[in-house]
């Protein structure tokens, strides 16, 4: 029994933790500006608002970076999955010289770090003409979200029965269909999982994004915001709070109502099978 | 008329050859088994004839078509799995619509097939479930629905009923006879149950390290075994081979091996002296008389006869039949004899050829065997 309670104590303890600067972050975005900065502070605001909202939706840039993280992330998403979901169709299903040593090298990106790959990628970037572009940082993210999301669908591929797509060859659909009838289907949870990732991977990216955009029409969010409320004299704390706030409401949202699949995702490639 | 025929068939992964040079006429209507262990091939070849594999070299025809380069869905065959491999996130219809659904066939049309098939595999009720929710034994009905729902020139079963329990794999086996029998279409049918394929094929097709060993009914299989694999193959308990020499005296063959000499008789022309092996089917020992002495090693008593394991000198062990009120201590000397009409012998070698025997009285004993799926069952 005490150590029922113990353990309790504990765990809510470390919920208190992760989730005390998401609440402080709710609670400032609410408070007028007077009530910021009072001693002792007010736990909970003695009048609410919502002008810091406001103000950022109708005097800022906000909903012009949010669009832009929209647009980034959802494109980066598609062209990672498409790609990852063909590639590791290849890796599991076809024989060819080489295969397992491609699928290693895909992972080299990750042994260095970003800071060694921005450079040359930006210098690329800038000679194929699309510094300053939400393009350059699709590209750039998805050079290190699709080695990834290839080994994790590789894993999820590896799990559908060869005999399934061998049945509906021999049932008269081709290989292209097969793939579309049979092995998508099969392969939905992983391709959920490996959206979500991507998705979050490139919504909340900071370096690269501060190093390869530096114009407001193609800035995302994180970068916008950051440019946009802080600077060396001042930092907006209830216009921060509230940007914060809404940023993170689509993630919230999308892995509140997929999250299942997303565990299942991660826990993929330890149980075969 | 030859309806599936494969000529110098070869199949290589890699330097790895999984079948070779594989030489296979199949008649119209035929049921016809690739019985063999793990590994013999028999598979790669199933799937050769189904185009998911595509030969290295040889030609394979179906019909008056050379397939080779004719992909599945073109070759008018139908396909068993053993994994059954029915589509999850499809209802039991739509898996038996599917084919149809490939082949363009109207709407309509499919769902009355689709209906006529149920019926026949008293599937109707579960139309509407996904395979998950059925017992083994009604997802391979629903397997075996996808395969019949658009009668299919020839049938391809890949160990369609290694997933079913010991009492349903008996039922299934029975029905699929009788569905080759109503159909009378070629089925080819891959196992490594030798009771499956003796019970229900035409000829059975044995194969082994990827070569075909012999292509012959179920009885020629089991009475003329073409060598010592398939002798050691065939039959349940398996044959006794005993390793040792033959010898030629006057004319006569005369085989011998620690405590044993048994006269072999007149052999064909392939008999040469040396190395070589014997085999006995259990029935062709007679236990408890005779002028070999060997101690009783095990006695299973199966029902309705025993299965008694006898111990010869040399560490050498015999299996014969015994009636079942004929029970020996274990350790107990015994007395038995072997019937040299139903021996046969093998060159040297695990796939040594059989050498004809040219006996009168060993032509009369095959010609008179009784009836041999008792037998083997």
């Amino acid at each position: 029994m005490v150590r029922k309670i113990a353990f309790n104590l504990f765990a809510w303890s470390i919920v208190l933790v992760v989730a005390f600067p998401l609440f402080w972050m709710l609670v400032t975005s609410v408070k007028p500006q007077f009530e910021l900065f009072r001693r002792p502070p007010t736990v909970l605001p003695e009048t609410w608002t919502f002008e810091h909202y406001w103000k950022l939706l109708s005097e800022t840039n906000f909903l012009g970076y949010f669009w832009n993280s929209v647009i980034l992330s959802t494109t980066t998403t598609i062209v990672v999955v498409a790609i990852a979901t063909l590639g590791s169709y290849s890796l599991v299903r076809f024989r060819y010289r080489g295969r397992e040593s491609l699928a290693f090298l895909v992972l080299f990106t990750y042994l260095l770090p970003s800071v060694v790959l921005i450079l040359p990628l930006y210098l690329m970037l800038v000679q194929l003409g699309l510094s300053n572009t939400i393009t350059s940082l699709v590209i750039a993210y998805t050079t290190f979200a699709l080695p990834y999301a290839l080994w994790l669908l590789r894993s999820f591929m590896a799990g559908i029965p060869e005999d399934l797509e061998s049945a509906a060859l021999v049932d008269g659909a081709s290989r292209l269909g097969a793939f579309w009838d049979v092995i998508l289907p099969q392969l939905l949870p992983g391709i959920i999982s490996t959206a979500l990732f991507t998705f979050i991977l490139s919504w909340n990216e900071y370096l690269y994004a501060l190093v390869l955009v530096n114009s407001d029409e193609a800035r995302p969010l994180t970068t916008g915001v950051m440019n946009m409320l802080i600077s060396s004299f001042n930092i907006e704390w209830s216009l921060l709070m509230a940007a914060s706030v809404m940023m993170s409401v689509p993630l919230i949202v999308v892995f509140a109502f997929l999250q299942s699949y997303l565990t299942r995702g991660f826990g993929a490639g330890g149980v075969k099978g | 008329m030859a309806d599936v025929v494969l000529s110098n068939v070869n199949k290589k992964f890699g330097t790895f050859s999984a079948v070779e040079n594989l030489n296979l006429d199949i008649q119209q209507g035929e049921f016809i088994s690739l019985l063999g262990p793990s590994g013999c091939g028999k598979t790669t070849t199933l799937r050769m004839l189904a185009g998911l594999e595509f030969p290295t070299s040889g030609e394979i025809r179906i019909g008056d078509r050379v397939v080779n380069d004719v992909a599945p869905g073109d070759r008018d065959i139908a396909m068993v799995f053993q994994s059954y491999a029915l589509y999850p996130h499809m209802s039991v219809g739509q898996n038996i619509a599917y084919p149809l659904k490939k082949r363009r066939v109207p709407k309509a049309e499919r769902g009355e097939m689709v209906a006529k098939t149920a019926e026949m595999l008293q599937l109707t009720p579960l139309l509407n479930r996904k395979p998950k929710e059925l017992s083994g034994g009604q997802q391979q009905r629903v397997a075996l629905g996808r395969a019949l729902v658009r009668d299919p020139k020839v049938f391809l079963f890949d160990e369609p009923l290694s997933n079913l329990d010991a009492k349903l794999r008996g039922y299934m086996r029975a029905e699929l006879i009788e569905l080759h029998q109503r159909l009378g279409r070629t089925m080819v049918y891959v196992t490594h149950d030798q009771l499956e394929a003796m019970t229900m094929s035409d000829r059975i097709a044995v194969m082994e390290g990827g070569k075909l060993q012999q292509f012959a009914p179920p009885q020629e299989v089991y009475r003329a075994p073409a060598n010592r694999f398939v002798a050691s193959f065939i039959g349940t308990p398996g044959m006794n081979i005993v390793d040792g020499e033959l010898r030629e005296e006057n004319g006569r063959w005369l085989f011998e091996a620690e405590g044993l000499s048994v006269d072999a008789g007149h052999l064909g022309p392939d008999a040469r002296p040396g190395p070589a092996a014997m085999g006995i089917r259990p029935e062709g020992l007679d236990i408890g008389a005779g002028p070999i002495t060997g101690t009783v090693q095990l006695v299973e008593q199966t029902g309705h006869e025993n299965i008694t394991v006898v111990r010869l000198a040399g560490d050498l062990r015999m299996t014969g039949r015994t009636a079942p009120d004929q029970i020996w201590k274990t350790g107990a000397p015994v007395q038995f004899s072997i019937d040299a009409t139903q021996a046969h012998f093998f060159a040297e070698g695990p796939t040594g050829k059989r050498l004809n025997r040219e006996d009168p009285a060993v032509e009369a004993q095959a010609a008179n065997h009784a009836t041999l799926k008792e037998a083997i069952s």
